[in-house]
């Protein structure tokens, strides 16, 4: 006996396309290894203040999934002025040849003071360079990050989610700042922080195109629903 | 030219000493600082430079600890 009713199974397997899966969000690893290391910007230099895509850097707060994007460092040209200081600092034991201001010490403590001297200025050297090395401002897929050190054991890391930032300004103003193409980054964001400022970093125009890019990217996301 | 405190009786120059060992003592406690330093700044970002920076902190402390060794032997 044929039956009345049998329900349309075609309707219900609609309804089930309908929903929206949640899909896992892809890495930014549809760029292969061999397309990111030919992008401009990208750089095996570990020194490098502008570094589209880095190979190895990885910051405390990052999570398992998040990639760095850009790595930014302020220009190099910014450590002009120490390095003209610690030069002036090395060569300043020499005008001891010509004002002979510690010639009443005895030879000992002369030498004793010279080899300090030197050690002190080490000193200055290595904290100006790891002040600029450590300094660094972190775009990922996801957030964007300043990480500070303030002082020597002070460490101070802000972060502000992509999808948080409302407006981005690249400033570059200045004879030195047009000659070397480098200026400041403004974000003003929504998130706890309202503003995030990426400090003479190289091209800025370029970091504020990739980061509207992000922004797109994001809200793709989000209209498409995709989490991580 | 030996000059001595006639209350102490002393030489300057030992008191001196004593001041240059004590700077340079701090000195020593300054450069475990810049070691404990880097360990910390590359606990906090890794970029593939870590192994020489913590090399030349190393090497600064030694030199810092060589240094106080040969002013307490010269002075």
């Amino acid at each position: 006996m044929p039956d009345i009713f049998v329900a349309d199974r075609k309707i219900e397997d609609k309804t089930k396309v309908e929903k929206r899966p949640q899909v896992k969000k892809p890495r930014v690893d549809k760029l292969k290894e061999s397309s990111i290391h030919s992008l401009p910007g990208h750089s095996h230099n570990p020194l490098a203040a502008f570094c589209y895509y880095p190979d190895h850097a990885r910051f405390a707060t990052q999570d398992k999934e998040e990639q760095v994007v850009l790595l930014l460092r302020k220009h190099p040209i910014t450590n002009l002025r120490w390095i003209i200081i610690a030069a002036v600092l090395i060569m300043a034991p020499l005008l001891l040849t010509t004002f002979p201001i510690i010639n009443f010490l005895p030879e000992r403590f002369q030498i004793v003071a010279l080899i300090s001297w030197y050690l002190l200025v080490a000193a200055f050297i290595f904290e100006e360079f790891l002040g600029w090395f450590f300094n660094v401002y972190i775009v990922t897929d996801e957030r964007i990050v300043d990480v500070d050190f303030v002082n020597l054991v002070y460490r101070e890391i802000t972060d502000a989610n992509i999808d948080q930032i409302q407006d981005v300004t690249a400033q570059m103003g200045g004879v030195v700042r047009t000659i070397f193409k480098y200026g400041d980054v403004v974000i003003q964001t929504a998130a706890e922080v309202p503003r995030i400022e990426f400090e003479a970093v190289p091209d800025p125009d370029r970091v504020s195109r990739i980061l509207r890019d992000l922004r797109i990217e994001e809200e793709q996301e989000k209209l498409e629903g995709r989490v991580r | 030219m030996e000059l001595t405190i006639p209350i102490l009786g002393v030489s300057v120059w030992f008191i001196a000493k004593i001041f240059a060992l004590f700077a340079l003592l701090i000195y020593i406690i300054f450069s475990v600082v810049i070691v404990r330093q880097v360990n910390l700044m590359t606990e906090t970002l890794e970029v593939g430079f870590e192994s020489p920076l913590k090399v030349i902190a190393l090497f600064h402390l030694i030199l810092a600890i060589l240094v106080f060794i040969f002013a307490l032997i010269i002075l």
